[in-house]
C-alpha cells in the first residue's frame, strides 16, 4: 500500500534530519546577524522591522515558502522547464551588466535594485544552471561519450561563468567550476574528458595566477584592481613600488597593502581569539570595535563572528550542521529515482559545499578572500532565497524517490 | 555511518563525492582546530596588543589644607601636547625607505664612476666601500626619525603659535629608553594654546593633547618650606602592578609635609586597560585595579597668619631676601599657626620646571633650607630665659641688685671680667636688679648669676625644655640644635664655658621652633608641648566611613617643674622688656599700634663666628608671647645678620601681633587658634 508507506515511521516523505539541520543553521544565522549588526548605535536605534536580523528572518520565512513551493511540483516537471529558467537567468545576468539596470556597489555590478530588495541574479543563475545541466546530462550515458555533447555541457557551464566573471564576481563564478565538474562526473561523463578538462582548467588557472601576480602591467589580464590585490594578499606577495614612485604614491601603496591584508588578518584574529569555547554571544570585540570591518562582518565574514563568540565548539556545531545537510543531500542523490534527480542533488550538494568551503576557508586563510556568502548564515536575501530553494529541490527529489 | 551504508550498493561516483565532501569538511575542521585551539593563545595576544593598552593611573594626590580648610596644595588639570611615537612609525619607515634608496643610488653612482676611472670592475673587497653597513643604516634611520618628528613638532608649534624645536639628544634618549611612552612636546598649555590646538580640523597623526592632574600650590611661596616639594616618579610602589604600557605622570613627596605624609597623600595608584578600536580611538576603559585617592592632610597652620608673618618677615632688612624665620605657636595647644622661612621659593617650579636663573638664586641664598627647623643658630640673649629660671629656682632674689662697672674702652657699656677675658656687654653700667637686667639684657648680671647657679642646673633645665633634641618632625627638614651634655658640664668645664652658655653663645645652638616651644612653656605655666603641625588626615570623600586620623592637640612633652611664682617674675620682666621705654623689645610697637595687647618678650643678638672664630655677622632674635594676662600666642622671629634683636626682629613680631589682633576681631568668638570641631571646614 503506497499510502501506508507514505507516512510510515521509517519511510517519511520528507527528510526530517536535513530540515532539522537547516532549521538549526537558520536559528544560528538570525542570532549572529543580530550579534554582528547590533553593535553600531545607528543600527540599534533603527526600528526593529528594519533591522538586519529581522529582515534575515523574513528572508528565512520567504525562502522556506519558496522551498515548499518547489516541492509541490515534481522535479521532472521542473526539469522540463529548466532551459527556460536557464535562459531567463542568462538574460538577467546580461541585464545586470547594463548600467541602467544593474546597480553598482563596491565597484561591481552584481545587483538589480528592486527598491525593497537588492536582487542578485548570480545566486539564482547557479540553481538554473544546476537544473539545466542536470537535464542535459540526464540523457542516456552513451550519448555522454560523444565529444560534442561534452562540449555542449561545457558551453552550458561557460556562459554564466563568463557573465558572472564580467560583473565581476570571481567567487560566485568560481563555484560553477566544481559544481559543473562534479555533476558531469556523477552523471557518467567519461573520465578521460574530465581529466583533460581538469588539466586544462588547472593549467589555465596556473597561467592566470602567474599572469595576474607576476606579469608586467601591460601583459596582465584585465582584472579589477581589488581582485588582484586580494590574490596578492592571499599568496603573501608584497608589491614593490616602482623606483620612480613619489613619496605619496609609496605611502598610498603601503596603506593599501595594509588595508588589503587587514580583513584577512582581523578575521584570523577573530576566529583564533575565540579559542575553544568563545567569548559568548555578543561579547566578541573584533566586530564590536570595528577591527572586523562592519560592512562585511554580517555577511561574508559572519563565520568570524560566530567563531569568535562561540569558539571552536561553535565552529564544530556549524560544520556539523552543514555536514548533516551535505550528507543528507548525498543520500538523496543515492536514493533518487533517476539520473536527473541524482545529478541535481549532487549539483546542489557541491554548490553548497563549495560555498561553505570557500567561505570558512577564507576566514582561516585557507582560501583567498572572495565574496562568497556562507549559505543561510550570511546576511542577504538572494543568498538565503536561493539556498532554501536549492534545499527545496533536494527535498523534492527525496519526496519522489525510488521507493514510490 | 548511516549514509555510507545506504550508498554501499550505489555507484562509486557518489561514494567519491561523499568522501571528497568529508575530506573537505575535515580540512576545515583541522584548520579551525589549528587556528582556534592550537594557536588560539597567540591570536588572543594579537587581539590584546592591537586593542588593549595598560596604563598606570596615579591616584589623585590628597590636598594639604590649612586649619580653616583653605587649600595650600591641590590638584588642577594641566594640558600637554605629546607625540605618540608608535603612531609615527609608518612615517618613520616610509621616510627611511626613501632616504636609503637615495643614499644607495649615490653610492652606486660613485661606484660606477670609480670603475670608469680605473677602467676595470672593482673587486668584491673594493666594492665594500660602496655598500651600507648596519651602522650606517641605523644612523640613517635615526636621522630620518628625527627629521619626521621634528617636522611634526614644528607643525604643532605652528598651530599653537609657539616656536618649538625638537631637542635631538633628548628625543633620541626618549626613543631608546621609553619608546612606549608618549614624548612630551609642549607642557602646561595656556587656555588659548589649547583652543588653537583643538580648533584644527584635522587631527595630526601621532600628536595628542593629554590632560593630567597637576599639583598646584595656589599661594606660590607661602608656607613653601613646610609644604615641601615633589619629585617626578612614576615607578610602582610595593604591592602594585609593575608592568604597564603607559604610566601617567606621578610625583612623590621629597620634602616637607609632601614627604612626611606622602603615603597618605598619594593614595594607591590604579591600573586600567583601555580598549581601542581599529583606528586607535578609545572605546572603553576597564579599571582592573581600583584607584584609591589620597587623603587630605589638614595642618594646624592658619594661612592668614602665615601670610601675615611672611609679609612681616619680608619687611626685614633685605626685603624678600631677608634670611630668617618666624614661628607663631598656640602656647596652650602647641599648634603651629605659622612657620615661615625666608627667602622662600615657589614649589610649583618643582612640578612645572624652574624659570631661567631661579635655581641659581635658590642655591645662592639657600632658599631650600627651612630656617625655622633646619638650621642651628646661637640663641644669644634669649637663652637668658633659661638662665633666669634656673637662677630663680636656685634661690636668686629678683630684687637683689648688682652693680655693673663701666667698660674702660666704651664708658657707656658695661663689661664682665672673667680672669684675663673681658666679656663685652651691650647694657650700660649701673645697678641692676633681675627685671632691669632682663629688659636691658645685661650680660654681666646673667654671667654673674649663672656662675652662682652653676652650669649643671642651667643645663638640667634646658634639657627639660628639650633643647638639643629633635621633635621628630615629619618633614625631613630638622636639626636638633645643640646642648652640652651633663657629663661634659660636670667634667672639663670652665667658668668661661658657663659665661658663654649664660649669654647663649657657643656650645648651645637652637632652632626657632625650639625657641617657640620654650617661650610657650614659659607662657603656659611650665608645660613643654609637642609642637603640632598636622591636625588630622581625613579621607577626601566626606561620606567615607573611614574615620580621619586625628593628632591630638596639647600633648605635653615635659613639665618644667618650676615654681609658678618664678614664671610670673620672669613674665613680668619680659613684659617690661617691651613696655618700658628702655626695654630692648620696645621696638615691637614701632610700626604697629597694638593697643591693649601686652607682650612679654626677650630679645637676643648672638655673634656668629665662622670656622676661624672670626666674627661673621650676628643672629638676631625676638622671642615673645602675648597677651600677658592670658597668654595665647608665642611669636618667635629670627633674622640672620640683623642689626639687633630688638631693632630688627621686634618690629617684625609687632606686625605679626597686629595681624593676629585684626584676625581676632573678625573671628567668630575672638578665638583664632581654637581647635574646630571634627570635619568642619
Amino acid at each position: 500500500m503506497r499510502s501506508g508507506l507514505l507516512f510510515s515511521e521509517s519511510q517519511s516523505r520528507i527528510d526530517r534530519l536535513q530540515i532539522g539541520a537547516l532549521t538549526g543553521l537558520m536559528v544560528i544565522g538570525a542570532l549572529f546577524v543580530y550579534s554582528a549588526t547590533m553593535v553600531s548605535e545607528s543600527a540599534a536605534v533603527a526600528a526593529w522591522y528594519s533591522q538586519s536580523w529581522f529582515r534575515q528572518i523574513v528572508w528565512y520565512v520567504l525562502g522556506s515558502g519558496a522551498g515548499v513551493v518547489v516541492c509541490l511540483v515534481d522535479y521532472r516537471t521542473l526539469a522540463r522547464w529548466s532551459y527556460v529558467f536557464y535562459w531567463g537567468a542568462i538574460l538577467l545576468l546580461v541585464a545586470v551588466l547594463i548600467p541602467g539596470i544593474g546597480s553598482m556597489r563596491f565597484g561591481a555590478r552584481r545587483w538589480i535594485d528592486l527598491g525593497f530588495f537588492q536582487f542578485q541574479p548570480s545566486e539564482f543563475a547557479k540553481l538554473a544552471f544546476i537544473l539545466a545541466q542536470a537535464n542535459f546530462l540526464s540523457r542516456p550515458p552513451d550519448e555522454l561519450r560523444i565529444g560534442g555533447n561534452f562540449l555542449k555541457a561545457l558551453g552550458l557551464l561557460a556562459l554564466p561563468f563568463l557573465l558572472i566573471m564580467k560583473e565581476p564576481d570571481l567567487g560566485s563564478a568560481l563555484v560553477f567550476l566544481p559544481t559543473g565538474l562534479v555533476m558531469m562526473f556523477v552523471a557518467g561523463v567519461p573520465g578521460r574528458f574530465l581529466t583533460r578538462l581538469l588539466g586544462i582548467v588547472g593549467i589555465l588557472g596556473a597561467l592566470f595566477l602567474v599572469d595576474v601576480l607576476f606579469a608586467p602591467p601591460n601583459w596582465q589580464i584585465k582584472l579589477e584592481e581589488y581582485q588582484r590585490r586580494r590574490l596578492l594578499v592571499y599568496f603573501g606577495i608584497q608589491q614593490t613600488p616602482p623606483s620612480d614612485a613619489s613619496k605619496v604614491d609609496r605611502e598610498r601603496l603601503r596603506k593599501q597593502q595594509f588595508d588589503d591584508s587587514h580583513n584577512v588578518r582581523q578575521a584570523l584574529i577573530s576566529v583564533g581569539s575565540g579559542g575553544l569555547t568563545g567569548k559568548g554571544w555578543r561579547q566578541g570585540t573584533q566586530n564590536a570595535l570595528g577591527y572586523l570591518p562592519r560592512a562585511v562582518a554580517h555577511n561574508d565574514f559572519i563565520f568570524s563572528v560566530i567563531a569568535e563568540e562561540q569558539g571552536f565548539v561553535g565552529s564544530v556545531v556549524v560544520l556539523t550542521l552543514y555536514g548533516v545537510v551535505l550528507f543528507c543531500g548525498i543520500r538523496v542523490a543515492g536514493q533518487a529515482r533517476d539520473r536527473l534527480g541524482k545529478t541535481v542533488a549532487v549539483g546542489v550538494v557541491t554548490l553548497l559545499f563549495s560555498h561553505v568551503f570557500i567561505n570558512i576557508g577564507m576566514n582561516i586563510r585557507l582560501m583567498p578572500v572572495t565574496g562568497v556568502p556562507l549559505p543561510l548564515l550570511s546576511y542577504g536575501g538572494s543568498s538565503v532565497l536561493s539556498s532554501l530553494i536549492a534545499m527545496g529541490m533536494l527535498q523534492n527529489i527525496y519526496i519522489y524517490r525510488k521507493a514510490y | 555511518m548511516l549514509i555510507f551504508d545506504q550508498l554501499r550498493k550505489n555507484d562509486p561516483q557518489l561514494r567519491a563525492v561523499a568522501l571528497a565532501a568529508l575530506a573537505g569538511l575535515g580540512v576545515l575542521l583541522a584548520g579551525l582546530w589549528w587556528v582556534q585551539v592550537i594557536s588560539g593563545r597567540q591570536y588572543q595576544s594579537n587581539l590584546e596588543t592591537q586593542s588593549f593598552r595598560t596604563i598606570r593611573v596615579p591616584a589623585m594626590r590628597g590636598s594639604i589644607l590649612d586649619r580653616n580648610g583653605v587649600p595650600l596644595a591641590e590638584n588642577q588639570p594641566a594640558y600637554h601636547v605629546s607625540l605618540y611615537l608608535e603612531e609615527l612609525r609608518p612615517q618613520f619607515d616610509a621616510a627611511f625607505t626613501v632616504e636609503i634608496a637615495r643614499v644607495r643610488a649615490g653610492l652606486q653612482a660613485a661606484l660606477e664612476q670609480r670603475e670608469a676611472q680605473l677602467g676595470r670592475g672593482l673587486s668584491r673587497e673594493e666594492k665594500k666601500r660602496f655598500s651600507l653597513g648596519l651602522k650606517e643604516k641605523n644612523a640613517i634611520r635615526q636621522q630620518v626619525r628625527y627629521a619626521v618628528a621634528s617636522n611634526v613638532v614644528f607643525e604643532v608649534g605652528r598651530r599653537v603659535k609657539v616656536p618649538l624645536a625638537l631637542d635631538r639628544p633628548d628625543f633620541e634618549r626618549h626613543y631608546q629608553a621609553r619608546l612606549a611612552l608618549p614624548y612630551p612636546v609642549l607642557r602646561y598649555l595656556k587656555a588659548e594654546q589649547i583652543a588653537r590646538f583643538e580648533e584644527q580640523p584635522l587631527r595630526m597623526p601621532g600628536v595628542d593633547l593629554e590632560i593630567q592632574s597637576t599639583r598646584v600650590y595656589p599661594h606660590d611661596g607661602s608656607a613653601a618650606h613646610l609644604l615641601g616639594s615633589l619629585r617626578r616618579d612614576d615607578s610602582s610602589t610595593d604591592g602594585e602592578e609593575s608592568f604597564f604600557s603607559y604610566r601617567l605622570a606621578d610625583y612623590r613627596g621629597e620634602l616637607g609635609i609632601e614627604f612626611g605624609f606622602d603615603r597618605q597623600l598619594r593614595g594607591t595608584a590604579g591600573a586600567k586597560s583601555v580598549l581601542v578600536n581599529n583606528v586607535g580611538y578609545r572605546q572603553t576603559e576597564h579599571v582592573w585595579s581600583q584607584i584609591e585617592p589620597g587623603s587630605n592632610v589638614v595642618l594646624t597652620l592658619d594661612l592668614r597668619i602665615q601670610q601675615a608673618a611672611e609679609r612681616a618677615l619680608q619687611s626685614g632688612p633685605r626685603g624678600a631676601n631677608t634670611a630668617g624665620a618666624a614661628v607663631v605657636m598656640d602656647v596652650n595647644s602647641g599648634d603651629i599657626l605659622a612657620l615661615v622661612s625666608s627667602p622662600t621659593l615657589n614649589p610649583n617650579h618643582f612640578v612645572q620646571g624652574f624659570p631661567r636663573g631661579e635655581w641659581k638664586r635658590i642655591t645662592d641664598v639657600h632658599a631650600q633650607k627651612n630656617r625655622a627647623t633646619q638650621e642651628n643658630y646661637a640663641p644669644g640673649s634669649i637663652f637668658k630665659i633659661v638662665v633666669a629660671l634656673a637662677a630663680l629656682e636656685a634661690g636668686l632674689n629678683p630684687h637683689a641688685t648688682l652693680s655693673v662697672p663701666a667698660n674702660p674702652m666704651r664708658p657707656t657699656r658695661g663689661y664682665y671680667q672673667l680672669g684675663r677675658r673681658t666679656i663685652r656687654d651691650l647694657a650700660p653700667p649701673g645697678t641692676y636688679d633681675f627685671k632691669r637686667a632682663l629688659k636691658l639684657s645685661s650680660n654681666t648680671y646673667f654671667i654673674t648669676q649663672a656662675l652662682r647657679t652653676g652650669p649643671e642646673r642651667i643645663v638640667n633645665l634646658a634639657r627639660r625644655f628639650h633643647f638639643g633634641e629633635r621633635f621628630g618632625l615629619p618633614t625631613r627638614q630638622e636639626t636638633g640644635g645643640n646642648l652640652p651634655a651633663l657629663e661634659r658640664v660636670r667634667g672639663r668645664w670652665t667658668d668661661g664655658n658657663t659665661a658663654n652658655l649664660s649669654i647663649g653663645q657657643d656650645p648651645v645652638l637652637v632652632t626657632p621652633l625650639q625657641v617657640a616651644v620654650m617661650t610657650s612653656a614659659v607662657a603656659n605655666g611650665g608645660k613643654v608641648l609637642w609642637p603640632r603641625l598636622v591636625q588630622r588626615i581625613e579621607p577626601v570623600d566626606t561620606f567615607s566611613s573611614q574615620p580621619p586620623t586625628v593628632f591630638p592637640a596639647g600633648r605635653v612633652r615635659d613639665e618644667l617643674g618650676v615654681k609658678p611664682g618664678n614664671l610670673a617674675i620672669l613674665a613680668e620682666a619680659m613684659l617690661a622688656d617691651t613696655e618700658d621705654s628702655d626695654g630692648t623689645g620696645r621696638h615691637v610697637r614701632d610700626h604697629a599700634p597694638l593697643e591693649g595687647l601686652r607682650i612679654c618678650a626677650k630679645t637676643g643678638t648672638a655673634e656668629v663666628q665662622d670656622e676661624d672664630n672670626a666674627a661673621d655677622g650676628q643672629t638676631t632674635w625676638f622671642a615673645s608671647f602675648a597677651p600677658y594676662e592670658k597668654p595665647k600666642y608665642a611669636v618667635v622671629v629670627m633674622v640672620e645678620n640683623g642689626a639687633s634683636g630688638g631693632g630688627t626682629c621686634g618690629p617684625i613680631a609687632g606686625k605679626i601681633y597686629q595681624a593676629l589682633m585684626e584676625l581676632e576681631k573678625t573671628a567668630p568668638n575672638g578665638q583664632l587658634a581654637e581647635a574646630r570641631p571634627k570635619g568642619a571646614r
